[in-house]
């Protein structure tokens, strides 16, 4: 536990408690989906097996009765796979993921030309570019060579990971493998393969992170 | 997250701009159309970092305008379902709060905030458990998993969690 809040200030004990609650939480909402997952297959089967509910009921209204039970097959469904990351399905292949601390150094690179184009009036700086770098320097500052943590995250590739997880674990700034397992679900099937170099990666970034 | 990527896109330029500054005059057109605007396929186009080639113009038929097509590389910024973001909230209210992740808005409702967080009205809105230990209110850093994508023509709307494992406040202001 010690590992989840270690990474902030103030954060030990809020990420405790906020991560303990929505352990409980979860599961309470879990068993909640459940519930109402049982309502409907009980709804649904019910009738099925009496009969009675359904027989009042117009054709059109069982018709119903079956969409709900897809609908109740839905949610069994969905329950194991929590939402996951497709970024590379749904984007074109000529496609680099950037971690936020690459991007800070492109965007910066650019920001030196923009001083010299904003003295052209047409051109303007949009305040979302202001609003990107914001956010790729909090990820850049935390590290203090993006070659280094592109090679890091290279060799995890090799193992399998997508290029789009590997920057999302360089951005979020895990602390063990298990938070990392947790918050890439997409990673979980191969967890027993992957603790390992994932491991020896946390490692040696959070040898390259600069000290707060 | 981040990308860099190569995209396309037929200029169309007044034949005023014909001449040794033709180039330079279709990227800052380019520079001008491009950057800051958002489609749901790319998402955020945060800046062009270079132009890989301008194609041959084709004269339009009735205008004199021309058109070139025009490959160039640029920094975008796509939320997508699943991504973990570190983000700032930037206001509270009673149906949840809203965080700001770069050029991206995101709406945290109250049912994706863990139950032991209650809201609490006042000069400073904030959620908080209820032995006060955590808080999320406005400055608050909060770490959250996108669940849901909005994109129209100017920006790009998300809903968010932090009501799983590892999520949660990052830093407050008030510590």
């Amino acid at each position: 536990m010690g590992d989840k809040g270690g990474k902030g200030y103030s954060v030990p004990k809020p990420r405790k408690s906020s991560l303990k609650t929505p352990l409980s939480n979860n599961g309470s909402a879990k068993s909640k989906h459940g519930v109402n997952v049982q309502f409907e297959a009980d709804l649904n089967f019910s009738p099925r097996n009496g009969g009675k509910g359904e027989s009042p009921m117009t054709n059109g209204k069982g018709g119903k009765g079956d969409k709900v039970a897809n609908g109740g097959k839905k949610p069994e469904k969905k329950t194991p796979p929590p939402v996951q990351l497709r970024v590379e399905k749904d984007l074109p292949e000529n496609v680099t993921c950037l971690t936020d601390c690459e991007a800070a150094e492109i965007l910066e690179g650019i920001q030196e030309q923009m001083v010299v184009l904003s003295e052209d009036p047409t051109i303007k700086i949009p305040i979302f570019f202001d609003k990107g770098l914001q956010l790729a320097k909090r990820g850049s500052d935390s590290y203090t060579s993006p070659q280094a943590v592109r090679e890091i995250l290279q060799r995890l590739k090799n193992h399998g990971v997508a290029d789009s997880e590997a920057c999302m674990i360089a951005n979020i700034h895990p602390e063990s493998a298990d938070e990392v397992f947790s918050l890439v679900p997409s990673l979980k099937g191969k967890k027993n393969k992957l603790r390992g170099p994932v491991e020896s990666a946390l490692g040696e970034l959070a040898k390259l992170r600069r000290s707060a | 997250m981040f990308f860099h990527i190569v995209l396309e896109r037929n200029m169309q330029l007044h034949p005023r701009h014909f001449g040794r500054d033709l180039r330079p005059k279709l990227v800052s057109k380019l520079m001008k159309d491009v950057e800051g605007t958002c489609s749901g396929r790319h998402g955020f186009i945060v800046a062009i970092t270079g132009v890989e080639n301008v194609g041959n113009g084709l004269i339009r038929d009735g205008t004199g305008f021309v058109t070139f097509p025009v490959k160039y590389q640029c920094v975008v910024f796509r939320p997508f379902k699943g991504e973990i973001l570190e983000a700032v909230v930037t206001m509270v209210n009673k149906m949840g709060f809203f965080a700001e992740a770069g050029p991206v808005q995101i709406f945290v409702s109250n049912h994706l905030i863990p139950d032991d967080m209650e809201f609490q009205s006042g000069d400073m809105p904030n959620y908080t458990t209820s032995d006060g230990s955590v808080k999320i209110q406005k400055e608050s850093e909060v770490r959250l998993k996108i669940i849901g994508t909005r994109v129209d023509a100017t920006e790009i709307f998300c809903i968010g969690t932090i009501k799983d494992d590892f999520l949660g406040v990052i830093s407050d202001p008030t510590s």
